[in-house]
Formats: C-alpha cells, structure tokens, sequence
C-alpha cells in the first residue's frame, strides 16, 4: 500500500471517536427505553419538557459551571434555533431533519459576535447584559412580525417524518432523550480534557484573576467565546425540537422568563455538574404540574403565582444548605457519615 | 509542540531586550527608562525596595501590562504590543508572587494546564474523545506526574490547592510552568514565605533548570538568597535602574549599598 495512504489511514484512526459513557448514563438510557410503555402521554409530555431543558441547562453547565461567566439571556438562542428551524421548514420547505442542524448552527453564529462583546466584561455585569439582549430578541421577534408571525408566532410547523412505529409523542420523547444523554456525554467529557481545563483556567467567578490563563498560554477570549458558541448550539437544538414537537412558537415561550428559569435549574442541580441540569429540570418542571395540579385545589386562586413562590423557596433553600446543588447531596452524606464514623 | 519550535529558533544575542522602558499608572512613574538585557540561560535577577517596579517589569515582559514608551525584544521578536497569550506561546511562562493556582481544580490538573501551549486538541477532538485526543491526555498527564515527581509532590496529585502548605503551592506553581516548556522562565518572588529547607530545594531546582539551558529572569528581595543563585543582578530603586552586575560587584557598589544593601 502506498505510504499516502497509510498515511490518510493512520490519520482517520487518530480521529475515531472513544467517547466515555457514564454508567448511569446507561441506566439512564435504559430507563427511557422502557418509559413509553409504562407511562401516560402526560407523562411523556412533561419528560419532553424536562429533556428540552436539561438540554439548554446543559449548555449553561459548559458556560457557567466551567467557563465562569453567567448567563441569563440562552432564550435567544432557543428561540433562534426554534424560529430558524421553523422558518426553513415553512418558507424554504426543507425536511425538519435537516433544518435542526441548520438551525443549531444559525444559533452558534448568532452567538459569536455576541459572545465577542458581551465576555469582555466581567463577573455579575455578563449577567445583566445576557438579560437584556434576551429583552431586545423578544422586542424584536415580536417587532419583525412578516417574518415571525409578532406575538401570535408560527403554526402549523411541521413535524419531524420518523418511521410510524409509536406514536408521535413517544419518538420525540426518545428524540429529546436521546439528545439530552449525547449532550451530557459531550459535557462530561469536554470537562476532563485539555479544553475542559482551559474553560476551567478563564473561570474566575469568585477567585483568581485571567493572568494566570494567560501566562500560561490559553487564549482567554476564545474559550469564553467558544463556551458561550456551544451553550448557543445546544440551546439551538432543543428549540428546534421544541418547534417541531408543539408545531406552534410564540415569543413568550423565548423570553427572560425561560432563561432565569434554566439558570434557576441548573444552580439547583448544581452548575459544575453535567447532571445538574437534569436534575434542576426536573425538579422545576415536576414542581410546575405539581403547583398546577395542587394549588387550585388547596390554595385557590391561579398556579402562576405560587410557581414563583416556590422556585424561590427552593433555590434558597438549597443554596442555604446544599450550595453546590442537588447533585453534590451523595458527597455530603457521604462527608457527614465519614464525620459520624471518626 | 510550539516549544519545541521556540527552542529551535533561539538563536544568537540576549533573549530579553528592554530599550528605554517606561511604564506610568496617570501622575505615578512605575518603571522609568529602564534598559537592560537577559542573554540566554543565565539567571539573572532584579532586586529593589517595595515599589522600585520589580513586579511591573515583569508583568510587561509576560504581555500582562504594556510599557507606556520603549520597546521590549523576546528572541528576536518585538512583543511589547503583543497579548500575553501569544507571548507565552513564543516560550516564555511566569509564577506569580501570589501563585494563583486555579482551586476548581485538583494539583494533578492545574499542573497539566500547564501543556495547553504544546498540545492541541480543540472542543470536537476533546468532546468526542477521538483517539488524538486520548493519546495528548496520555502525555500530558504522564509529563505532570513526572514534574510533579521531580519536586517531591507525587503525594499531592489529587489534592486540590486549599489543601496545600504555602511551600507546596509555590512548588505546584512552578511545576505548572514548567510544563509550558518554556525557554525564560519568569518568577515573582518565588522565595517569598519557604522555610529553610524549601528555600535549598528551590535554589537547586532552579540551578538544574540553568545548566539544562533554561533563561530565569527572577525578582526578589531576599537578597542573600539572590546573591547566591543569580549569575547576573539588575538593581531599581523608584523605578530607576541604580545598578548593573556580578552579585559581587552589586555587592561593592556603593550607591546600592547607601540606598538599599546598607551595611
């Protein structure tokens, strides 16, 4: 054989991807395998809803858990994924297959320039701005209503085409399910790399300055960028899901209030934590039908109110007592009978 | 591999350059038309009261702060107006008087962040794991346990940095720049808070790394211990270079032993 293509055999060998699986994220799979057939519609509606946002949470896991900078505003990347992915199928006529890929990439490079102007402020600042330009792409999707239809939005998005085995709710429960553990494995294993340390290096929330980054070579600005990109990407993804799941956006579904809800999800899960952002969805989405089912019943009067009631209490109470999130709950069982032992 | 492309183009005349360097913060004159040079694997060592601009120099040589006039030359290269980043992918590294080791992380893992210069996996490779991706960590990890072997620190590979003695740190720093492979080495006080025998074992690390060919630029105002480690010391005082030379002969002048050596 020719050394060219010994060559081009051994440089393909070196780019076969090894990914490691989790074991629980095998339980995990395992367990979805099995839930249509136990579970009611309603059920698998409101797991959709929880893989959706543990899929943006996840994002939030690469930006903030690892990169350090705080993000309130992934709402535009979901909606642009969603509006983009929409707006493909129902103008341009492509497959939704196809316009998910098309319209996660839109998201990442909506958030490039952004990312770029945003990130060179510092700690809490990020915040506030993220917020903001979340309010600006509400005003604006409302705004451009030939394009996106103002504040009554899209319908008659269509759906994704899959072969008709079970039924349309049970595929994009496995969809999202299946997106939710690809993007938990990515996460997971981008965090114990070489980027995974850089991300880590720029991450001066609370400690440390980027001088230390910098001396030692990592380029700060490109891998807050390229956190924010990916956060953006996966936002972007599970709104194009979400648009050919309900076949019918709305701006609100984009809007400030979704993306502190995420944030909200994953500080309970517990940011530096891939799991966390599962866990944090949910335990918010739950507690959501809960309140709805419960409250009238008990309390009276409309559920909104009390959702926001609740998600306070919960996030101060974990933040008093489990600061890390719900995922680090094993550690500190573990560290408390460690303690009970000695 | 960028070092190994730095060590293949050192070449000949000093490796540090500063011309006529000046750095003000508004009225304050930090640093104050400072010229002198680092030649190539000498330890060379600046010493000065508090606020002679020790530290500025060095942050100006590491791309971190930028001189108000005068130009700095690295192998060749000017890098005055060069990001800090790239700089230290030109083969130069520094440890900070305060350390700053990064505490989301183990020892094991701040010392490998240390290769990120020479290796270069990017977020598809690192995220899929491809088998490149899994032979670097491989390496990367391999050199981090050896260096950190070398310092004595094998004990503390899972440690995270609050767990660490003052000594340890310092060590950890220097083991994380070292795995930059760099060819000047930059260190902000590294003798600041070492007990006695620490303060040996730094001294003869440090020697190892001159006779293995590596630049040290070094502040300090331990002067004792500068005297007896540095080839080459650089006096300032209030931002003015006083003196140049020889520990020995810094040692007879008279204008740094009436401002600053004394009796």
């Amino acid at each position: 054989m020719s050394p060219i293509v010994n060559r081009a055999k051994e440089r393909a060998a070196r780019l076969v991807p090894m990914p490691r699986v989790p074991r629980a994220a095998l339980i995990l799979l395992a367990v979805v395998a099995v839930l249509p057939l136990i579970g009611s519609a309603y059920l698998m509606s409101i797991l959709i809803k929880v893989g959706l946002h543990a899929v943006i949470g996840m994002g939030l896991i690469l930006l903030t858990g690892l990169a350090g900078q705080v993000s309130l505003g992934q709402g535009v990347f979901y909606g642009t994924g969603a509006y983009v992915s929409a707006l493909l199928c129902l103008r341009f006529g492509i497959s939704p297959w196809l316009a998910m890929p098309l319209a996660a990439a839109a998201s990442g490079l909506l958030a490039a320039p952004i990312g770029r102007a945003i990130l060179r402020l510092r700690g809490i600042i990020v915040a506030g701005v993220t917020l903001t330009v979340n309010l600006i792409f509400f005003y604006l999707v409302v705004s451009v209503s030939d394009l996106t239809g103002g504040a009554t939005g899209l319908s008659q998005i269509p759906r994704f085409e899959y072969p008709k085995v079970v039924s349309y709710t049970t595929f994009i429960f496995y969809a999202v399910w299946l997106l939710a553990v690809l993007c938990l494995i990515l996460t997971t294993n981008l965090a114990s790399s070489r980027v995974g340390r850089a991300l880590k290096s720029v991450n001066v929330l609370g400690h440390g300055t980027e001088d230390t980054p910098q001396v030692l070579g990592i380029d700060v600005m490109h891998f807050k960028v390229a956190a924010y990109v990916g956060a953006a990407v996966f936002a972007g993804v599970a709104g194009s899901v979400y648009a050919h799941h309900i076949s019918v956006i709305e701006p609100h579904t984009f809007s400030v209030q979704t993306s502190v809800l995420v944030a909200i999800m994953v500080v309970l899960g517990g940011v530096t934590n891939p799991w966390g952002a599962i866990v944090g969805s949910a335990l918010i989405v739950g507690l959501t039908e809960l309140l709805r089912e419960v409250a009238p019943i008990v309390l009276g009067g409309p559920t909104g109110s009390y959702e926001l009631v609740a998600y306070g209490v919960v996030l101060v109470l974990t933040l008093l007592f489990l600061p890390s999130g719900l995922c680090s709950l094993p550690a500190r069982i573990e560290q408390w009978r460690r303690g009970r032992r000695l | 591999m960028r070092s190994v492309l730095a060590v293949a183009r050192a070449g000949h005349g000093p490796l540090i350059e500063y011309r006529a360097v000046s750095v003000s913060y508004g009225e304050l004159l930090a640093v104050n038309n400072v010229s002198f040079s680092v030649e190539r694997g000498e330890i060379l060592c600046v010493i000065g009261p508090n606020g002679a601009g020790k530290t500025t120099l060095l942050r100006m040589t590491s791309g971190l702060l930028r001189p108000t006039s005068g130009e700095i030359w690295f192998d060749g290269l000017r890098v005055d107006r060069m990001q800090a980043h790239r700089i230290a992918a030109l083969g130069t590294t520094q440890v900070f008087q305060d350390i700053q080791l990064f505490e989301n992380m183990s020892v094991l893992d701040n010392v490998m962040a240390g290769a990120h210069g020479w290796t270069d996996t990017g977020f598809v490779g690192a995220s899929l794991r491809v088998a490149s991706a899994i032979d670097e960590e491989r390496w990367m990890r391999r050199a981090a346990i050896q260096q950190l072997s070398a310092l004595g620190l094998a004990g503390v590979l899972h440690e995270y940095p609050e767990e660490l003695s003052w000594g340890e740190q310092k060590l950890v720093g220097l083991a994380r720049a070292l795995l930059c492979r760099p060819i000047l080495l930059l260190l902000d006080e590294p003798y600041g808070g070492l007990d006695t025998e620490e303060i040996d074992r730094l001294s003869r690390t440090l020697r190892a790394l001159k006779n293995e060919g590596m630049t040290i630029l070094m502040v300090e105002h331990l002067t004792d211990i500068v005297m007896d480690v540095a080839d080459r010391v650089v006096v300032l005082h209030y931002g003015e270079k006083l003196a140049e030379g020889t520990p020995d002969a810094i040692r007879e002048d008279e204008r740094v032993i009436a401002t600053y050596l004394g009796d």
